[in-house]
């Protein structure tokens, strides 16, 4: 396994597209020149619409950038069939963005061993508004106070725990105070994680071993490049 | 006419659902049609979530009042001799590691309303606890039911125990739940991938050749 250079380096053109949740971690980690692009965060519950979006995004990348680090999981399988005829593609290989919050694919794999029913929050997730805990208002609106209720309960049944991620520098106050108010108010149990932005770093700036899938001009993205080494079926990495 | 119900459940008022639900029940209504209204209600939301214009929580809203329903309806069936003729044995689970279960509902009760006996292990299943009710419950199908990617491995495991318990070729294995498609069937070693409740249904028929 090759180790490749990370992405800020040399006179590579590259280009991070990223969910805005993922991107608020990857922003301050970036040097000037770097090229962003920031999708919505609501996609990730519509996978076959996210992955024509971000179809679209690596091919408006072409010829303006060399690498399309792309700052997304498997996340249900959207970004399986990306490829791009003349930039390279960079991807964590995690299930989806709380490993890169967590800091490791191994790290939310234990925490969802441990403890599967968790509803994670962020300041990223807080703040772009979609979860139950924030539906709730509209959905109050469309049926009522109590018809709300019981949807949010209904949605969060066989939940836990709500598991505040600690990432990015300080200011998490109002965050901290809004997350453990919502797993209160569902009778669920509030933790808090210690974030790492260990794997976020790697991506943007290498090197780029195992843990971060690089995909040749050309390739596809495919869904077993995100297995373990020795079940790919032949290595993606260009 | 039973459309009220369909309108109910659409709008969510579950309170009112289920009252016509009954009322249709005591007043002689064909319980097949009722369970008609609810698929024909399913739908309307199910497109509405197509269009963006339906929050999950409505969705699962949606299938609790199904779930409702269709346990009020089930007598009924009995009592009228209109129970299905039983088409087979299911055994349905989400899988360890993984809590959700709307979609296997969904499932469920689409399955029941088509004619199999269904067992339903709930969530986060272990694959032991998979092994065990094949063992006890004999189906001819297994539904395994996941929505995050962190379920392919479980029904991967689950599909290993399977075998290694010497039953794998006692029954077909059909997943389901989040995104699953070819590779994955193949990954997990299962037989057959369903999209939604209705291809679960169609699945499970083809394998029981009902």
């Amino acid at each position: 396994m090759p180790l490749h250079r990370g992405a800020m380096t040399g006179s590579h053109r590259t280009k991070v597209i990223a969910c805005a949740t993922v991107m608020e971690e990857i922003r301050p980690l970036l040097r000037e020149g770097i090229q962003t692009q920031t999708l919505d965060f609501g996609l990730h519950s519509k996978p076959e619409a996210l992955r024509k979006i971000l179809q679209d995004a690596v091919n408006a990348s072409e010829g303006l950038a060399d690498t399309v680090v792309l700052g997304y999981g498997l996340c249900s399988l959207a970004v399986v069939g990306l490829r791009s005829r003349t930039c390279q593609l960079v991807v964590p290989r995690v299930d989806d963005c709380i490993g890169l919050f967590l800091g490791s694919q191994q790290a939310y794999r234990e925490q969802s061993r441990r403890h599967p029913g968790t509803y994670y929050l962020t300041k990223g997730w807080i703040e772009a508004g979609d979860s139950p805990f924030h539906q709730q208002a509209e959905l109050a609106k469309r049926h009522g106070h109590q018809r709300a209720r019981r949807m949010a309960a209904l949605s969060l049944n066989n939940y836990t725990r709500v598991a505040f991620i600690r990432t990015g520098e300080g200011g998490l106050g109002g965050y901290r105070a809004w997350a453990k108010r919502a797993g209160v108010e569902f009778g669920l149990r509030y933790e808090e994680l210690e974030g790492s932005s260990r794997l976020i770093r790697k991506l943007v700036h290498g090197p780029w071993d195992d843990e971060i899938l690089v995909v040749c001009p050309g390739r596809e993205i495919r869904f077993e490049d995100f297995l373990p080494e020795g079940e790919r079926n032949g290595e993606a990495v260009g | 006419m039973a459309k009220p119900l369909v309108e109910a459940i659409a709008a969510m008022r579950e309170e009112d659902a289920l009252r016509i639900a009954d009322q249709l029940l005591d007043g002689g209504e064909d319980p097949l049609l009722i369970l008609e209204d609810c698929r024909e209600a399913l739908g309307v939301i199910g497109r509405r979530f197509e269009e963006g214009d339906c929050f999950i929580p409505e969705l699962i809203m949606a299938g609790e009042m199904l779930s409702q329903i269709s346990t009020r309806v089930k007598p009924h069936l009995k009592d009228q001799g209109k129970e299905p003729v039983k088409l087979g044995r299911v055994v349905m689970g989400t899988v360890q590691g993984d809590i959700h279960n709307i979609g296997k509902d969904i499932v469920v009760f689409m399955l029941d309303a088509s004619g199999f006996e269904v067992q339903d292990l709930g969530v986060d299943v272990p694959p032991a606890r998979f092994v065990e009710a094949v063992r006890q419950f004999e189906p001819q199908v297994v539904g395994l039911s996941g929505f995050l990617t962190l379920a392919y491995d479980p029904m991967r495991r689950t599909v290993e125990a399977l075998a290694e318990a010497g039953l794998r070729s006692q029954v077909k294995v059909m997943i389901g739940g989040g995104l699953v498609d070819d590779r994955i069937r193949r990954y997990t070693g299962a037989d057959a991938y369903g999209k939604d409740a209705a291809a679960a249904v169609a699945l499970a028929k083809g394998f029981t050749g009902a």
